[in-house]
């Protein structure tokens, strides 16, 4: 019997052995860790003292803790959404167009998207640095007073999220217009024969048909943002690094320039914990709104 | 045929390494990535010319800040650090709390032919922890005054010398922006105002002007500190209230409004004294000069930081002899070319350099060479430092206080909360 059961299951688990080990040892042996290491007072190399749950009550009457935290909460909503939809609006337009034309119109919108988010860093600051943007030049020739984009609480979040949108909606574009493609041809020619108008027909067909690459867009978005962190620590440099925060820079800023260790990896368990919450709430929210599930 | 085949190689292996153990290779790291990395290369490309046979320094520049501290630390931990390093003065308590650097012993200091006498007291000291040395000094580099001579002197502030007078004192300073800026200049002086971190400096300097101290009796912002902070916030917010400060302005903007004209004055690092040779050399800038701070309060003061040479304290390795002395004789011989790197803006550590008659012809470092003597440095304590844990809290509230958003009050209460809660 043993036997038998080892003779069937020996040759898939040969193949699967490789990925289980490199997966084990990039994110499962770090992910545990992360764990023990946040109930230590550990700084940023090398082991500590264990501390029991102190640096989680520490968090708790952290201020810069629920800055970030609100940050990134407001990131999310800037940018998940309006995103998703941006990209549905491209989308939708682009698939009117066809042959060349339409590959080329992709490839200009999906340009941003293969750019470092470094270079997206200079060209947005070449464009609304406050002294020499060229974007500033067009608020002088208009009478508008400058606004120093990234220097201020009121603007850097919108204008993050703007740009972020800017630089990743070609993805999202290309999920969507896969989508649209997969929507037969005959339900859109069996609706023009009832007349319907453009507006039912995308209402009534395109919607309903799109909704599940719509959620997997929005999820794969909400994911994304939650774990935003490069563009915000790049445009806040030297700006208000405290008031600007996000969870991860904020992880990023207690491990690596106050070399706490431990207390780094609590806010890491805290967000991961968020992450798989927040997933979860959204993934239900999605399949409710998309209607009862089809049985 | 083939035995001749092998026979060439193991004599050609032999060869290889007999000469790899003859000659020592010093593995360098450094930050220095603008006009003085050009001539730290100079520098190290002259070393290893001198010594062809005996010594070469492999060298890697570094992104500076917290990318260099990190690699550092994290290379320690494997044992995969250089053989030596430069290091922020300022950065050496948190390095010693980690375990980083090995100590520089007064057997080493033999070795190398220098000794505490060689440099001045407050450098000597920014690299001593519980009295033992943990790196050795090259440079001191404080912040300056920069100035546009032309447009100087159509304000009418300089003396019969060609210097800039009538700067000291908080309003006799205000009121010489304000000619400069009547002479024809957009601002009075360029200001790093988008950038906490840069000034920091200077607050920090306006503060020690009137007797304040950043961290004292293990608290941050005790005693009369926060009025004296306050009031070097206020003084800079002021600046830039009255129009003859830019606002919201990064480094490089800073940078670029004084070389264009645009600004008469500048408070900057020295190191920017290549960028202003370089560009008035290439026909492309005004006559300008740079001088210490002046004493807007009670007496002179300056911020200053020092670059530093330090061996890496690698685990689970140790170094060879050979080796340890190898990078000490490069340690030695670059204190003995300092004068060299002095055209980087630097004031060099190594006194006798300093005290050269080549030193004092070199312009404009001689002008403000006396600023050594009101020097002050970084705190001592693990949180302070270049692209330390402070840097993020001033930062944060410096910006807004000096562009008129945050009262300067205020900035300094929440200022105080927060360093006192890094602890």
């Amino acid at each position: 019997m043993i036997s038998k059961a080892f003779k069937s299951y020996w040759f898939p688990l040969v193949l699967i052995v490789p990925f289980l080990a490199i997966y084990g040892l990039i994110f499962i042996y770090p992910t545990i860790s992360m764990f023990v290491l946040s109930f230590t007072d550990a700084p940023l190399i090398g082991s500590g003292n264990f501390v029991g749950l102190s640096n989680y009550a520490r968090l708790f009457h952290d201020p810069r803790l629920l800055v970030a935290l609100w940050n990134t909460a407001y990131f999310v909503i800037l940018s998940v959404i309006p995103g998703a939809a941006v990209a549905l609006l491209i989308a939708l337009a682009v698939q009117r167009l066809s042959g060349r034309l339409q590959a080329a119109v992709m490839a200009l919108f999906f340009l941003p998207f293969i750019v470092p988010v470094s270079v997206v860093y200079l060209i947005w600051d070449w464009i609304l640095n406050y002294q020499f943007g060229i974007g500033m030049h067009w608020l002088d020739a208009l009478g508008i007073p400058r606004v120093p984009v990234f220097k201020t609480v009121t603007w850097f979040m919108p204008a993050v999220a703007i740009i972020t949108i800017w630089w990743t909606c070609g993805f999202s574009l290309l999920v969507f217009l896969a989508g649209l493609r997969a929507i037969p041809a005959e339900i859109y020619e069996a609706a023009a024969l009832d007349n319907a108008s453009r507006w039912t027909t995308f209402r009534r067909i395109t919607w309903p048909l799109l909704w599940p690459v719509t959620a997997l867009v929005l999820t794969i978005q909400l994911i994304l943002q939650l774990k935003i962190f490069d563009q915000v620590y790049l445009f806040s440099t030297g700006g208000r690094p405290n008031d600007t925060v996000v969870m991860v820079q904020y992880i990023f800023q207690m491990a690596f320039q106050d070399d706490h260790g431990g207390r780094a990896a609590a806010v890491a368990v805290t967000l991961f914990l968020i992450v798989i919450v927040v997933t979860l709430v959204e993934f239900q929210l999605l399949r409710l709104a998309g209607g009862a599930p089809k049985k | 045929m083939f035995k001749n085949i092998i026979r060439t190689a193991m004599l050609a292996t032999a060869l290889i390494s007999t000469s790899a153990f003859a000659k020592e290779t010093v593995v360098w790291w450094d930050f220095l990535g603008g006009g003085d990395g050009v001539r730290m290369k100079q520098l190290i490309s002259d070393f290893n010319k001198e010594n062809a046979d005996k010594i070469e320094i492999q060298a890697t520049t570094l992104e500076w800040g917290v990318p260099f501290y990190t690699k550092v630390q994290t290379s320690v931990a494997v044992g995969e650090a250089p053989d030596m390093m430069t290091y922020h003065a300022s950065r050496i308590p948190l390095a010693v709390k980690q375990g980083l650097l090995q100590q520089i012993t007064p057997d080493d200091y033999k070795a190398m032919g220098l000794s505490q006498n060689d440099y001045a007291a407050a450098t000597w000291d920014a690299a001593t922890i519980d009295g033992k040395q943990y790196a050795v000094p090259l440079d001191t580099h404080p912040i300056v005054l920069y100035y546009n001579k032309d447009l100087l002197a159509k304000a009418g502030l300089l003396d019969d010398k060609g210097l800039p007078t009538g700067l000291d004192g908080a309003d006799n300073f205000k009121a010489a922006l304000g000619k400069a800026k009547a002479a024809g200049a957009k601002y009075g002086i360029a200001g790093v105002t988008a950038d906490g971190n840069f000034m920091y400096r200077t607050i920090y300097s306006l503060m020690c002007q009137q007797g304040g101290e950043l961290y004292t009796n293990g608290k941050f912002l005790d005693g009369d500190n926060p009025a004296k902070l306050a009031k070097a916030l206020a003084t800079i917010a002021d600046w830039t209230k009255s129009g003859l400060q830019s606002g919201y302005t990064d480094y490089p903007s800073t940078v670029a409004l004084f070389t264009s004209g645009q600004a008469a004055f500048m408070i900057n690092g020295v190191w920017e004294v290549p960028t202003m040779t370089d560009l008035k050399k290439n026909g492309k800038l005004f006559e300008w000069g740079a001088i210490e701070l002046p004493k807007l309060f009670d007496k002179k003061c300056t911020y200053a930081d020092s670059h530093t040479f330090a061996i890496p304290a690698n685990k689970g390795k140790t170094m060879t002899p050979e080796k340890h002395a190898a990078v000490l004789q490069v340690i030695s011989w670059m204190a003995h070319h300092s004068l060299f790197w002095a055209t980087a803006g630097h004031i060099p550590a190594y006194k006798p350099v300093v005290e050269s008659a080549e030193f004092k012809a070199m312009q404009p470092n001689a002008t403000y060479a006396p600023v050594t003597a009101s020097l002050i440095f970084d705190p001592k304590t693990p949180l302070a430092g270049v692209a330390g844990p402070i840097f993020n809290v001033m930062s944060t509230y410096f910006v807004p206080a000096q562009n008129g958003e945050l009262d300067p009050n205020e900035a300094v209460k929440k200022i105080k909360d927060e360093l006192n809660n890094l602890q």
